[in-house]
This record gives structure tokens, sequence and C-alpha cells, in this order.
């Protein structure tokens, strides 16, 4: 039980850290790796879950792929939107970017 | 025990490593902090015996890392935190929300009851053979959206990327 309760404590204080970031940088890349810090503590509360409470049910391990692909998709997209926004603008600083506001 | 200090180790890493990211003024820095804290996720993974997901998770990391630290010097304006500048806006805020919710998320981890506690594990060669299983079987279709996602995502990265034409 102590092991699963570190594992959850220490992917709380990751998705913490993460939500910090996210709404902390003005940097497109660095809120991106907020994002990724928060995914990968989702990932290890996955994890814990499925190996402390359902070994056998190997679901957990498939949502683990599926919170990696989105990790993967959001750094290509993320890339994608940042080289588009450097070419328009020369910068990738969110608080220019104001104009992307609805 | 050994494999609750295992978990312990790797899992303060990850987290000393995680705030670096953001304390640090160095971009190269920055990206390397997340590496390493990934790669420390990836650790606790295998510590908590799910070989494959670590090992997916730290060859996943390494290169999604190492390219990330390529954009971050490509789009930064000061890549090596030489001029110090200030790259943070709204701190407070963030920091009291980023400890609302790690302070809410542990006490919820804390404070719920998980019921009982699996001590037996499948062994790797049985953990693999059971998620081939799962991937072929029940959640096929899901996998195959994952992998219809990716194509999507791909194109979509490239079309956006590729400047106008004149």
């Amino acid at each position: 039980m102590t092991t699963l309760l570190v594992a959850l404590t220490i992917g709380a204080v990751l998705f913490g850290i993460g939500l910090y970031g996210a709404l902390s940088q003005t940097n497109l890349v660095m809120i991106m790796m907020g994002v990724e810090l928060m995914l990968g503590a989702a990932t290890v509360n996955l994890v814990a879950f499925w190996r402390f409470l359902h070994p056998d049910a190997y679901s957990g391990q498939m949502f683990v792929l599926i919170v990696m692909t989105v990790m993967a998709l959001e750094m290509a997209v993320g890339f994608g939107v940042a080289t588009s926004r450097f070419r328009a603008t020369g910068s990738v600083e969110m608080e220019e970017a104001a104009e992307l506001k609805g | 025990m050994l494999q609750l200090l295992a978990v312990v180790f790797f899992g303060l890493a990850a987290v000393w490593f995680g705030l670096a990211v953001f304390l640090t003024r160095s971009m190269v820095r920055s990206a390397l902090s997340l590496l390493f804290s990934m790669a420390a996720v990836g650790a606790v993974f295998l510590t908590m015996e799910a070989e494959f997901l670590g090992v997916l998770q730290l060859m996943m990391m390494g290169t999604e890392m190492a390219i990330m630290a390529i954009f971050m010097v490509m789009y930064m304006m000061d890549p090596g935190g030489m001029s110090q500048m200030d790259m943070t806006h709204q701190k407070r805020l963030s920091i009291a929300v980023g400890a609302m919710a790690g302070v809410a998320a542990s006490a919820v981890a804390l404070l719920a009851d998980w019921g009982p506690v699996a001590e037996a594990m499948p062994d790797p060669t049985a953990q693999n053979r059971g998620l081939g299983i799962e991937l072929m079987e029940r959640s096929m279709l899901i996998f195959e959206t994952a992998g219809v996602t990716i194509l999507v995502a791909m194109v979509a990265a490239t079309a956006v990327a590729i400047g106008r034409r004149r």
C-alpha cells in the first residue's frame, strides 16, 4: 500500500509542477513542457493503479500507451504551430499572440 | 522494501528535475531537465515492474526531448539564458494554482480507500503477451484510432508548419 501511495503522491506533485509551468510561462515551447509534465504525472498514476490494484487487467497499460501517443501528438502539433508562429511574427512568445483571442 | 526505496528515489528525481525545468533560465538546461525527469518516470515504471512501458518511456522521451532541445534553441530569444530574461507571467497565481492542484491530488491519493493491494504480478513475458492480446482483441479499435490520429496529426503539423507560397 505504501508504494502505491508514494507513487500517487509523486504523480500529484509532478502534476502541480506541470500546471504551474503551463500557467506561468510565456513561451509556447515552455508551456508545452508543462503539459508534458502533467501527462507524465498521469502516466505515473495509471501505472501505479495497474500495478497495485489490477495487474491482470491490461487495459491500464493500454491507457498509458494512449497517453504517450497524446504526448507525442501534442509535441508534433505544438511545434507545427510554433514554426508557423515564428515564421509569421519572429517569436513564439504567447503574450504577443493576443490577436488569437476570439 | 527495495521497490519502495527505488520508487521514492526515482520519484524524487522526477520531481526535482521537473522543478528544475522552470527554475533555470537556460533553455538547453530546461530541455535536459525535462529529459531527466521523464527518464526518472521511466525508471519508476521499471521499478513498478512495467518493463515494456518503462523501456518505451525511456526510448520515446529520449528522442522527444532531444528534438525539443533543438526547437528551443531555434525559437527562443535567449536560449543560453545569458541575459537573465524573465519569461514568466502571473507567477503568484500560477504557484497558488499549481500548489493547490498538487495538494488536492495528494490528499485524494492519501485519503481515498483504494481497496486491497495486489502483491502477485504476472512475469514480463506474460505481461507482454497479455498486452499484445489486449491490443489485438478488446482494445483494437482504440489502437487503430490512435494510429489514424497520429497520421492526421502528422499531416496537420506539416500543413501548419509549411509557409505560404507566394
